[in-house]
């Protein structure tokens, strides 16, 4: 039921946003087509700056995962995801998951195609898709747009967020499904 | 920090990509210049099947591999070449040679002798497997960063237009006002009544209802907002960070990508996932504003050469 709702309410935003501004702005007698023209003019060149800092980055993450650089992380790190109790089968999607998207999308599918969506590690990596966003992605976008280059605290604090929410999906699942 | 982050993922790419590559060359994984004996049943005048045992290709390459006893590929041959197509279901270590020799599913082994059904080919030498899959990285992840790039003008404009009606009839004052309790504790620098908070509401108001053609957009432009207050231009604020951080935890109401996934891969219970990554992005999002607050008070991330309006209590107040 809840998930309906929370579907439709998904599909009519942004009709119902954008019908709900435009009424309001000729309500307030905003040149409405002048308006949105003048915004919109911002795209290109908004698009066009990010280009640099998203080549910069994800050329760094593709040179990173083709070298076979994840493995061996991997493999180092497994001892560490075993004393916490996360299944070592989970850990290249918590390494992944902050450096790219289509390929942790990718490593979700894998790994609930061998071992099941229902299992319990299909369910945990699942949960650990949807509990984060691609953080280096968003840090060059974001900060690309606005010609921002020296990030200060952004990447440690991004980082702890993705530790938080790996931690957060694995407690839970073991909670809940463990 | 990004900058660290930059060459350790640059250089270790690299270095990890030669190690490996090494290694390769001087256990000799691939059987360079060895002959490999197969089986040809021929269906047609040159296309036809090879085979082998998944025993002999262990003990060929002395790995231990997941298979069917019997391995099988369509094949074809032409002259003294036998071309060998691969499939997601061939073993990893072909599957790279393939992918290593034509950058297909193909590989084109030589004949070099037949007897009636058996025969033995030499495959094609596979070296430096890594090194290249490094170089095709560089060229093809450059140009997919490009690609969506570009791919953002058309939204990026229409969003844009609709948040400048928005800012001109003064509804982002409203929005701006309505979650002003929330806003001034999580961005104490931002003017509650500024652009900027508007627009960082409509930027999670997207991610919460895992609208992300609209989110992206709705975000540079806080972001732009927020450089509008920025008095160090291409150094990050304060407010950037906390918003950056809210933003790499993705905290949304349905993760649509992943239950979608889920569902196609015959789940019994796609959306069991609702609850729990809300949780997992709930906590992340609380840890993010916590660790960028606290951060930024760290020497190392002050902003350097204005310790006196810093001290002044302007910019990190």
């Amino acid at each position: 039921m809840i998930r309906q709702i929370l579907e439709a309410l998904s599909i009519i935003a942004i009709p119902l946003i954008v019908a709900g501004f435009v009424a309001y702005a000729a309500k307030k007698k905003v040149p409405v087509y002048e308006s949105f023209v003048a915004g919109a003019k911002g795209g290109f060149e908004i698009a066009i700056k990010i280009i640099p800092y998203l080549v910069a980055m994800l050329v760094a993450i593709g040179i990173f995962r083709a070298s076979g650089a994840m493995e061996l992380l991997v493999n180092a790190l497994s001892p560490v995801a075993r004393l916490i109790g996360m299944p070592p089968e989970a850990l290249p999607m918590a390494l992944l998951r902050p450096l790219s998207g289509s390929g942790s999308l990718g490593l979700m599918a894998d790994i609930m195609k061998k071992y099941g969506p229902d299992s319990f590690i299909g369910i945990l990596v699942s949960t650990m898709y949807g509990s984060s966003e691609t953080t280096f992605y968003v840090l060059a976008v974001y900060f690309g747009a606005v010609n921002v280059y020296r990030t200060r605290h952004a990447v440690a604090a991004g980082l702890i967020a993705d530790f938080v929410g790996m931690l957060g999906a694995l407690l839970i699942c073991k909670i809940l499904f463990g | 920090m990004l900058n660290y982050v930059w060459i350790a993922l640059v250089l270790i790419g690299v270095l990890a990509a030669a190690g490996s590559d090494i290694y390769d060359a001087s256990t000799n994984r691939y059987r360079n210049g060895e002959q490999f004996e197969l089986r040809y049943d021929s269906l047609a005048e040159n296309s036809g099947r090879v085979s082998y045992t998944r025993e002999y290709f262990d003990k060929f390459y002395g790995v231990s591999i997941e298979s069917p006893d019997t391995l099988t590929y369509n094949a074809s041959l032409v002259g003294s070449s036998l071309k060998i197509t691969t499939d997601e279901k061939s073993p990893e270590l072909w599957r790279t040679v393939a992918k290593t020799d034509d950058n297909s599913d193909q590989i084109t082994a030589k004949v070099m002798s037949r007897h009636g059904r058996e025969m033995t080919v030499l495959l094609p030498t596979t070296s430096l497997v890594k090194t290249k899959a490094v170089l095709d990285a560089v060229i093809s992840y450059s140009e997919m960063a490009v690609k969506i790039a570009l791919g953002l003008i058309g939204v990026m404009a229409f969003w844009l237009g609709i948040m400048k009606l928005a800012e001109d009839s003064g509804m982002i004052k409203i929005i701006a006002r309505i979650m002003k309790p929330v806003m001034v504790r999580v961005f104490p620098d931002i003017p509650p009544d500024h652009p900027a908070i508007g627009a960082m509401i409509m930027n999670m108001a997207a991610n919460m209802l895992g609208l992300n053609n609209a989110a992206t957009p709705l975000g540079l432009k806080a972001m732009d907002e927020l450089d509008k207050l920025n008095p160090h231009k291409g150094t990050a604020t304060d407010a950037m960070v906390t918003f950056l951080a809210i933003n790499t935890a993705g905290l949304t109401l349905i993760p649509a990508t992943a239950i979608a996934v889920r569902a196609a891969l015959g789940s019994k219970d796609p959306t069991v996932i609702l609850l729990t990554s809300f949780f997992g992005a709930g906590l992340a999002t609380i840890a993010g504003i916590i660790a960028a607050r606290l951060l930024q008070r760290l020497k190392v991330y002050r902003i350097k050469d204005t310790t006196e309006e810093a001290q002044g209590g302007g910019e990190t107040k």
